[in-house]
This record gives structure tokens, C-alpha cells and sequence, in this order.
């Protein structure tokens, strides 16, 4: 059982990485790189349940706490790029 | 009984995630994809994390945090992306 | 309210992230709290908070209500529309307000202008003059 969740959730998490390898337009690339933050967090945050390991589910946490600033940062660059 | 629940929340959880990440593959526009990726990310990883504080309460800490900065950011996130995207190049997407 | 309402929020975050309850912990807890600099006095009465907690509890069962109704029926059509800002004085509130519409799947606030309006993203299920 939890190793179907696991799969299944690793199958989602192709398919952003496949819309951000095969598309151009840096906006839909955003979106797919956000999903991509997102999910990889929480798959860590489950295995680190399964595993009932303090530690990793630490590192998960951070990374959810963290990981988007970057993204709304580049977001702000690209805005600014464009306008000039 | 609390097993079932769980496992329910994270098969809903999951399947939030497929059904609001398909889309991206799709010939949307930013936006549109923006709603289906705010039910995927947001609720479904909520979903997630809900059933886990279910399966092992013990962990709360952590998994609460996890919650309250899920829905933070990932809605700050999507009304940045939103932002930029459109007052930057609208006219410029197909 | 303000200040209190932020080292409240501080130490929340603290000890969710710390998860301690030990005196030392404790102590440097509150220390951080009281020393990290704060951004801005804010002069919200506490009625509007207190409202503003009680609309983002209600936010989360909408926001599933939503996910649902945009699963079972597909909506295809998106428009704009704009609304009026309702405190436009309180940068926290303004900020609360934006969140919460964001929140909910069908709507996404795209931009809030300086003339007291937001400009928001709906989808809908089909489109309406067209």
C-alpha cells in the first residue's frame, strides 16, 4: 500500500517535469517548475513519515518554507526583463 | 477505522494531484492552468499531509507547519505568477 | 494588537518549528520574537481580525467544495472582474484579503490597483456573451 502511494505519486511528478522539458514559453515553464517544488517536498515529507524519520521530514519542511521564495523572485526578474 | 480515514485522504490527496496536473500539458492559457495547479498543489497536498497527521499524529509539529506554510506560500506563489504573467508579455502568447 | 498579534505569530512558528517546550527554549524563543525588528504599526481594530481568522476557517471546506464542483463539472470559460477593495487602509487585511480570494480554486486575484479595486480571474462554466 504505501509503496502504490509512493508510485503514484512519483507518476504525477513526471508529468511537470515533462511539460518543462518539452514547452518553451517561460511562463507555462514557471507553473511546471513550481508544481515540480511543490510535490518533490511533499513526496520527501511521506517517505520521511513512512520511515518515521524526524530528520528528513525536518528537511522537507524547509524546503517547503523556502523553496517557493526563489521561484517569486525569478518571476519578479523575468517580469522586469520583459519591461525593459 | 483512523487507517481508512488516512489512506482516504491520501487517495483523495493523489488524485487531486493528477487531475489538476494534467492540464498543464495542455494548450491552456497561464491562468487557466494556474486554477487547476491551486487545486492540485494546494488542496491536494493538503489532503496529503492531512491523512500522514492521521497515520502518525506523533510527528504534529512538523506536519502543521507544513500545512500553514503550504497555503501560504503556494497562494502567494500563484497571485506573484499571476501578476508577472500577465502585466509582463500578454500580447506577445498565443 | 499589532504587537502582540506579531509575537504571537512568532512564537507560534518557533515552537511548531522547534517543537520544545523546555525552559531555555522557551527563553530563546521570546527573545527572538521581542528583538526581530518589526516592519510596520498597524492600527486594525480587533473586530476585523477577528472576522478575517473566522473567514479563512471558513475558507477551507469552500476551497474543497470548489475542487469538487471544478472536477465534476468541467469549466471551460474564464472572464475578469473587478471588486472593490474593503479595508484599503491596512496593508495586513489588504493582504488577508488577497489571500483568501486566491485560495479558493476558482478565483485568482491578478493585480490590486491604487484606485481600490482588484482585478480578479474567474472560471466559469461557460462563457457568457459569446
Amino acid at each position: 500500500m504505501n509503496n502504490l502511494i509512493l508510485i503514484a505519486m512519483i507518476l504525477a511528478l513526471l508529468i511537470p517535469i515533462c511539460e518543462a522539458w518539452k514547452d518553451e514559453n517561460i511562463w507555462q515553464t514557471m507553473l511546471a517548475f513550481a508544481s515540480i517544488s511543490t510535490k518533490t517536498a511533499i513526496i520527501a515529507l511521506v517517505v520521511s513519515v513512512l520511515r518515521d524519520d524526524w530528520m528528513l521530514g525536518v528537511v522537507a519542511a524547509i524546503i517547503l518554507s523556502v523553496g517557493n521564495a526563489g521561484l517569486m523572485l525569478l518571476a519578479h526578474i523575468l517580469k522586469r526583463m520583459r519591461e525593459s | 477505522m483512523i487507517n481508512l480515514l488516512s489512506y482516504t485522504c491520501i487517495g483523495i490527496g493523489i488524485f487531486f494531484w493528477f487531475w489538476g496536473t494534467l492540464p498543464l500539458l495542455g494548450k491552456k492559457s497561464v491562468l487557466f492552468k494556474l486554477h487547476s495547479l491551486s487545486v492540485a498543489d494546494t488542496l491536494g497536498s493538503m489532503a496529503i499531509v492531512f491523512g500522514l497527521l492521521l497515520k502518525i499524529p506523533r510527528e504534529w509539529p512538523l506536519l502543521v507547519l507544513t500545512i500553514i506554510t503550504l497555503a501560504l506560500w503556494n497562494t502567494m506563489l500563484g497571485y506573484v505568477l499571476a501578476y508577472c504573467s500577465s502585466s509582463g508579455g500578454e500580447n506577445e502568447r498565443a | 494588537m499589532g504587537t502582540i498579534g506579531n509575537l504571537i505569530l512568532r512564537l507560534t512558528i518557533w515552537f511548531l518549528l522547534t517543537s520544545d517546550l523546555s525552559v531555555a527554549n522557551i527563553i530563546i524563543g521570546v527573545a527572538i520574537a521581542v528583538l526581530l525588528p518589526r516592519s510596520y504599526t498597524s492600527h486594525e481594530s480587533v473586530k476585523a481580525w477577528c472576522r478575517a481568522f473566522q473567514k479563512i476557517l471558513l475558507a477551507i471546506p469552500q476551497a474543497y467544495l470548489e475542487a469538487f464542483e471544478l472536477i465534476i463539472r468541467p469549466h471551460n470559460a474564464e472572464d475578469v472582474v473587478l471588486e472593490k477593495i474593503q479595508y484599503p487602509r491596512s496593508p495586513g487585511l489588504i493582504f488577508l484579503e488577497i489571500f483568501l480570494i486566491t485560495f479558493t480554486p476558482k478565483t485568482i486575484v491578478v493585480k490590486s490597483r491604487a484606485d481600490g479595486y482588484y482585478e480578479i480571474h474567474r472560471v466559469l462554466r461557460r462563457a457568457k456573451n459569446s
